[in-house]
């Protein structure tokens, strides 16, 4: 068994499966700060599936959207607390 | 901050002459030039960098067994269909005091799994840790005391 | 050789992410799975990013590999930090087995004053 079928039978639906439980809690949560973490839990997930399409095609170019991803995520859940911050203050 | 300069450069110096840029190649080189100024200072004053280097590896292999135990209990306790957790959010009293130490026990308290930072008091004395196993509260400041910041603030001072 | 350590590091790092979408799934309250979420996941992209640098053994993969992780053990806390303060103060309840609760205590010390909690003047 190589390691490209090993990545595409294991890992790729382990995180997919993962991708898909992480959506019904951004379907259900109860609160807005539930489904900001599982926007972040969705985009972080999206880094690791980048990251083993890259390992499985031999692209090392696709790093660099991963990069990307990472800061953006960091972004979105920063600016999500600071505007809910602001909603209640007032 | 002199010596850590100076093995620097002779670990550039070894990548140099070697002609292979690899990080193995470069932790090599490094480990070579510690190795020559530990020889060299031997009989100087100032030998704080030459404590401080086997401490920080030794700081980053205990945050990392931390990391994977802690992981492996949560773990654990997620894929079981019974909850054998106990949350509490706990006043922690700090004893770093300048924004740095601060900064980097927080990181390293929020990085290990079970352990949150909620808030810090704003004279900067306590933080507010939310905490998933909490069998006793004073047992718990005491193992962080011991751990993590005893550890920390040895290499930072 | 590096195959075997691909993979055997790659479904460590698939299976923590996994347990963070379960953790995020079934935990009772919003505190417990911040705290479950946040430091699985990170551990599991940490440790693909891992198996990247093994592969591909090139400088510049490495750099970005590690630039990626450090980014991440940045980052990470420090949003955990803002989303959770945010959730306290805006009143997302806690689990009823949590046992103390002292940040509670702190900010009735602090807010007498104000109108933070009107419900405290009868």
């Amino acid at each position: 068994m190589t390691l490209a079928t090993y990545f595409d039978y294991v890992i790729f639906p382990i995180l997919i499966i993962s991708v898909v439980l992480v959506m019904i809690r951004l379907y259900k949560g109860p609160q807005v700060v539930d489904r900001v973490i599982a926007l972040d839990l969705i985009i972080t997930i999206g880094i690791a599936l980048i990251t083993a399409y890259s390992i499985r095609s031999g692209e090392s170019v696709l790093l660099d959207v991963a990069m990307i991803f990472a800061l953006i995520a960091f972004l979105g859940t920063i600016a999500f607390s600071f505007y809910l911050d602001k909603q209640i203050k007032k | 901050m002199k010596h850590f300069l100076m093995n620097l450069l002779l670990s550039f110096i070894w990548v140099a002459l070697t002609g292979s840029l690899y990080y193995s190649n470069f932790l090599f080189g490094y480990l070579m030039g510690f190795f020559i100024l530990w020889i060299m200072n031997r009989q100087e004053a100032d030998r704080r960098y030459f404590n401080r280097v086997p401490k920080t590896i030794g700081f980053i292999f205990y945050f990392l067994y931390e990391m994977i135990a802690a992981n492996v209990q949560v773990a654990y306790d997620v894929i079981t269909p019974k909850y054998f957790f106990k949350p509490g959010i706990i006043r922690y009293p700090l004893e770093a005091t300048t924004d740095i130490e601060i900064n980097l026990l927080s990181t390293m308290i929020s990085m290990t799994p079970g352990t949150l930072i909620l808030d810090i008091s704003e004279d900067k004395k306590s933080l507010f840790i939310h905490v998933m196993y909490l069998r006793d509260r004073d047992r718990f400041i005491q193992q962080i005391k011991k751990g993590f910041e005893h550890k920390l603030l040895e290499i930072l001072r | 050789m590096t195959d075997i350590l691909t993979a055997i590091f790659s479904t460590i790092g698939a299976l923590a992410i996994l347990f963070a979408s379960i953790g995020i799934l079934r935990m009772p309250d919003f505190y417990l799975r911040l705290s479950v979420t946040v430091k699985a996941s990170t551990l599991g992209v940490g440790l693909l990013l891992i198996c990247a640098a093994f592969t591909f053994s090139d400088v510049s993969v490495t750099t970005k590999a590690m630039a990626i992780i450090f980014f991440l053990i940045l980052t990470a806390p420090v949003a955990a930090h803002m989303i959770g303060k945010t959730a306290y103060h805006t009143g997302v309840a806690i689990w009823k087995g949590t046992i103390i609760d002292e940040l509670k205590d702190f900010y009735e010390k602090k807010a007498p004053d104000g109108d933070e909690n009107p419900e405290q003047q009868p």
